[in-house]
């Protein structure tokens, strides 16, 4: 049987679609299109109405390819009370953002079963382009861009394709004009984009984007980065404007967790209201490195800067606070030039950090016992090896430096492996990594080490963030991903303050800003191309794409997403503006504005006129003919052909006329001949300038 | 009739006198119309609603998406602008026609421009059956506007309207045309006319039995479908044949007007039809009138005040309809 059955060639599959009816095939676009602009909802979409819309599309797709009679309206209606529950359900309101990307996915699907008329293309269409907005929502690079263009020329298609009625026109016609009409809209479109002032929101958003990735959380339980450690995006960005640290000195500061419940590591949140108490002296010393960040879009306020950083985070129209963690927030609501924190837009600012500091009380203080609290009956062999180390003369009265190194020793020892797959911790997590199964990554370490810490009297707390940055030769930009995610420890040593402890280096000391790097499997992309042998061609030429396709995309994100009102002021004091205001940019548009549509009136002035002046040459031949018969007396109707009009001359004048009727004869050989060249055009020219007329019959009113 | 309504009218009225009838009307700036039409309305919504969107959410490709459906908007509204200036509209001169009977204008539709046009459609002022056409560059279109005069005589055409809503539908770009040309219509013959009258000759019987029927025309051969023909010209065999083979067009018929071979006289008098009303005399002896010419009868015709000597062949059919047209 297998050699019976038909080899399926991509030529019958398309003869095929040509000989569906003409109706079908422009149905079948509009609800190809549909499908491009949905497609990227589906991952963010509940698995229900993800479903429910494919399940539509192809109903509406089958109906299309069987000629059959849409759904009666009682089933439309049915469907859209499906549709209306199901959102009510998922997300207890119909008018969320969430709730209404699903609603508008939903009600997309749903009006192409009611696609009867070709104007109902305009339905269509118009939710089309909310879809596409909702997407920008949650992504707007360079690839969702590049999608949505495409996105947005099919629907102008489907919109052109739905005027061209009554008449059986290609939908490539309808595709060139829609190219045409955004190739033409295009500089209006940049002119728009560039002058049109950048106001903050106009109302409240309400919730934050919903799904703007969040790289760090804030808390932290056992496990909860193993994704992270997976994901291979981008969180940052950073372009020093002073020389680099080497990476492994770069500890990107997140949020300080401190109160442990024995699973769950939360920030304290009593230290607010006790930091008149405690005044957190930071010291730095050396020279700062002074650099720019530009953050990803997350649904945390934080503005992760190096360790540590000083001065608030410069960004126009930024407000930001610090934590007495030393941690930098955006105050709620900062007007951000583009994309406020909890937006979906990315965030740019300039900050100045010291690597060498010191930070925290030097001296006890009452506020230090919190940070040696564990809960009761937890992880008790640790606490047993912790007052073991104590009783050991050596450690007796030693400080939390040397505690720390005895620590430290055991975890670099070779028991302790490093993995990303360490498995479900029990309930004693810190037993189980120090005693059972002694692996973990960097957040069981560090929350081991900390422990122990605590367990042995020394003040200690967690510190999230992310470490270590790569080099983007191509664009010299560092990058930051989520998988640079890491948890390390500070311990309190006294007439120190905070210090930092790194207890993953101790356990993989390649781990901590190594320029060989974790291998990490790689976001989807990577496996996806490593499957399809991509993977091959070697990790160098590998990296070197990846960093030529980041440097792009980092560019984009500071010319096209970061363009904002720093970006506009800039431009207006470029164009010599002193001190640009919110008004200038209004009436620099408004004169740009008049310029193009000026400029675009007197181009489509001459346009419209040119017709008659570029009229074939034999038109012009023929105006100057009849310019001249009527100057001589002898007005002949326009209709006339070059050999009638000699025949009427010869009528009228005779002999005289004989050399015009001779040039009108070779003239009408020229021009219905079988050749009718540039040259002989050009012969039959000068001999009109030479022409021999006859005389005007009345006398006395002879011409030269 | 309300005082609004009647305004509107005052109003029609005034800009209808205003027109200047002209059987070739060259569309430009002047004559040409544009306003946005309820889904342009609708578009500015969107408009709006995106880049508030944009706004509160600090959207740059948001912008970006608003900005550049913003400029396809005004393009659009150019290219529909220019889907109709320039075009050339010419009346192709009308062609007698009986009341009541199906019966067109045709229009043709002159691209002097080097693009094509498309979605140029054509209707009746006031009526909403769009026949909608592509002009080719530097071609012509011609459409077959249904139109059934209202009554019998020397009618004038009426105004007509060219619309285009291309390329978005956002714009209805229009112009109204009123033609200088009018129509003859003839009476509308009597469906179920009483045979003619007796002639009186006695060739009639003999005549009758070699009438040719009308199915015996004889078909000159075959060619391509063109717009317009009747459904009984397509050759539907053939046609299938050339679909089957993948050419795809409709063949038709190309027909001959059948010769004349016979002669008898005959008169259709006013005074003979049998009936009392006008209008009834007048379409019993338009279909008699035809009915003897079909038969290829010597036929005269007497009216209150004119007769027209028997004669036959299609000139004199048309002289005798014309004169019931006119009575």
């Amino acid at each position: 049987m297998l050699s019976t059955t038909r080899p399926s060639h991509p030529a019958r599959a398309l003869a095929r679609l040509h000989a569906l009816p003409q109706q079908t095939r422009e149905t079948l676009f509009v609800l190809l299109v549909v499908a491009w602009v949905l497609l990227p909802h589906l991952a963010q979409l509940p698995v229900w109405a993800s479903a429910l819309v494919g399940l539509m599309l192809l109903w509406r797709a089958q109906l299309a390819l069987a000629g059959a009679a849409l759904p009666a309206r009682w089933t439309l209606a049915a469907l859209l009370g499906l549709a209306v529950a199901g959102t009510l359900f998922t997300h207890h309101s119909l008018v969320g953002m969430e709730a209404g990307i699903t609603l508008v996915a939903l009600l997309l699907a749903l009006k192409t079963l009611e696609m009867r008329a070709r104007r109902d293309a305009f339905v269509v269409f118009f939710l089309g382009f909310f879809a596409v907005l909702t997407q920008f929502l949650s992504s707007q690079s360079l690839g969702t861009a590049a999608y949505m263009l495409v996105a947005m020329l099919g629907l102008l298609t489907a919109l052109v394709n739905a005027h061209l009625p009554g008449s059986a026109t290609p939908l490539r016609v309808a595709a060139r004009t829609a190219a045409r009409m955004a190739a033409l809209g295009l500089p209006l479109m940049v002119l728009l984009f560039v002058l049109f002032p950048r106001v903050a929101p106009l109302w409240g958003v309400g919730e934050a984007a919903p799904r703007a990735r969040s790289g760090l959380s804030a808390t932290m339980s056992v496990g909860s980065m193993a994704e992270l450690a997976l994901d291979d995006s981008v969180a940052l960005r950073l372009r020093f404007e002073t020389p680099p640290a080497p990476g492994s000195a770069l500890y990107f500061r997140g949020p300080v967790l401190s109160r442990f419940d024995g699973r769950q590591w939360l920030p304290l949140d009593e230290v607010p209201a006790r930091t008149s108490h405690a005044p957190e002296v930071l010291q730095t010393q050396g020279a700062p490195l002074r650099y720019e960040i530009t953050l990803e879009p997350t649904t945390q306020p934080w503005l992760l800067v190096l360790d540590a950083t000083p001065e608030a985070p410069q960004a126009p129209g930024l407000r930001a606070r610090a934590t007495p963690d030393l941690q930098w927030l955006a105050d709620p609501g900062t007007p951000g030039t583009s994309g406020t924190p909890g937006g979906a837009g990315l965030q740019r600012y300039q900050a100045q950090s010291f690597l060498q500091f010191q930070y925290g009380p030097r001296q006890w203080h009452p506020d230090l016992p919190a940070y040696t609290a564990l809960p009761p009956g937890g992880n008790p062999r640790t606490l047993a090896w912790a007052a073991q180390l104590r009783a050991t003369p050596a450690l007796a009265s030693a400080d939390a430096r040397t505690l720390s190194a005895a620590v430290l020793q055991r975890l670099g020892s070779g028991d302790y492996g490093y993995t990303l797959s360490p498995g479900i911790y029990g309930e004693h997590t810190a037993d189980e990594f120090w005693f059972g199964r002694k692996v973990g990554f960097c957040e069981h370490i560090a929350s081991a080490y900390v422990v122990v810490m605590r367990a042995l009297g020394v003040p200690a707390r967690l510190v999230t963030g992310y470490q270590g940055a790569q080099r983007n030769a191509i664009d010299g930009y560092w990058t930051v991903r989520q998988s640079d995610a890491h948890a390390w420890a500070e311990i309190w040593q006294e007439g120190q303050g905070w210090m930092r402890v790194d207890p993953t280096a101790a356990v993989s000391p390649w781990r901590p800003g190594a320029d060989t790097r974790l291998a990490v499997p790689g976001g989807p992309m990577a496996q996806l191309l490593g499957r399809v042998g991509l993977g091959r061609v070697g990790p160098g030429a590998w990296s070197t794409a990846r960093a030529a396709w980041e440097a792009v995309n980092n560019q984009w994100n500071q010319s096209v997403l970061n363009f904002g009102q720093g970006a506009q002021v800039a431009l207006l004091k470029r164009m010599g503006i002193e001190a640009p205001s919110r008004e200038d940019l209004v009436s620099v548009l408004a004169y740009a504005l008049a310029a193009v549509l000026a400029v675009g009136g007197a181009l489509g002035a001459l346009w419209a006129a040119w017709p008659a002046r570029r009229a074939n040459p034999s038109q012009v031949v023929l105006r100057q003919l009849h310019r001249r018969l009527r100057a001589i007396g002898l007005p002949l109707p326009a209709h006339l052909s070059p050999r009638q009009i000699a025949q009427r001359l010869e009528q009228h004048f005779g002999a005289a006329a004989t050399p015009v009727c001779h040039w009108l004869l070779q003239f009408e050989h020229w021009r219905y001949g079988p050749r009718s060249d540039a040259a002989a055009l050009r012969l039959l020219q000068t001999q009109w300038k030479t022409l021999v007329w006859p005389q005007r019959h009345a006398p006395g009113k002879a011409r030269p | 009739m309300n005082p609004l309504r009647r305004a509107r009218t005052r109003f029609q009225q005034w800009w209808q006198a205003r027109l200047r009838p002209n059987d070739c009307q060259t569309l430009t700036q002047r004559n040409v119309y544009i306003v946005p039409t309820a889904p342009g309305l609708l578009l500015a919504a969107t408009l709006l609603v995106l880049l508030v969107a944009s706004i509160n959410f600090q959207l740059n490709l948001g912008y970006a998406l608003t900005f550049l459906l913003g400029g396809c908007s005004l393009v659009g509204m150019h290219l529909g602008h220019a889907t109709l200036r320039g075009l050339d509209l010419q009346l192709l001169a009308p062609q007698p026609q009986f009341l009541d009977a199906s019966a067109s204008l045709n229009v043709q539709l002159r691209n002097p421009g080097q693009a094509s046009r498309y979605g140029v459609g054509l209707a009746v002022f006031g009526s909403n059956d769009w026949l909608w056409s592509e002009v080719p560059a530097q071609g012509s279109y011609t459409l077959q506007l249904p139109w059934q005069a209202p009554r019998r005589g020397i009618v004038a055409l009426p105004l007509l309207t060219v619309e285009s809503r291309f390329p978005m539908g956002a714009f209805r770009v229009w112009t109204v045309w009123q033609p200088a040309s009018s129509v003859l219509v003839y009476p509308r013959p009597e469906a179920g006319a009483p045979t003619l009258p007796a002639a009186g000759s006695a060739a009639r019987a003999g005549v009758a039995a070699r009438a040719p029927n009308r199915s015996d025309v004889e078909w000159d051969g075959l060619r391509p479908y063109r717009r317009g023909d009747a459904l009984k010209h397509i050759a539907w065999k053939p046609s299938a044949k050339a679909m089957a083979s993948g050419a795809g067009a409709l063949v038709s018929r190309d027909t001959q007007a059948p010769q004349t071979t016979q002669t008898a006289d005959l008169w259709l008098d006013y005074g003979a039809t049998g009936l009392s009303d006008k209008e009834a005399r007048l379409s019993r002896l338009c279909a008699w009138a035809k009915s003897a010419d079909q038969q290829e009868l010597r036929y005269g015709l007497r009216l209150p005040g004119v007769q027209i000597a028997p004669a036959s062949g299609a000139a004199h059919l048309h002289h005798c309809l014309e004169a019931l047209a006119l009575c």
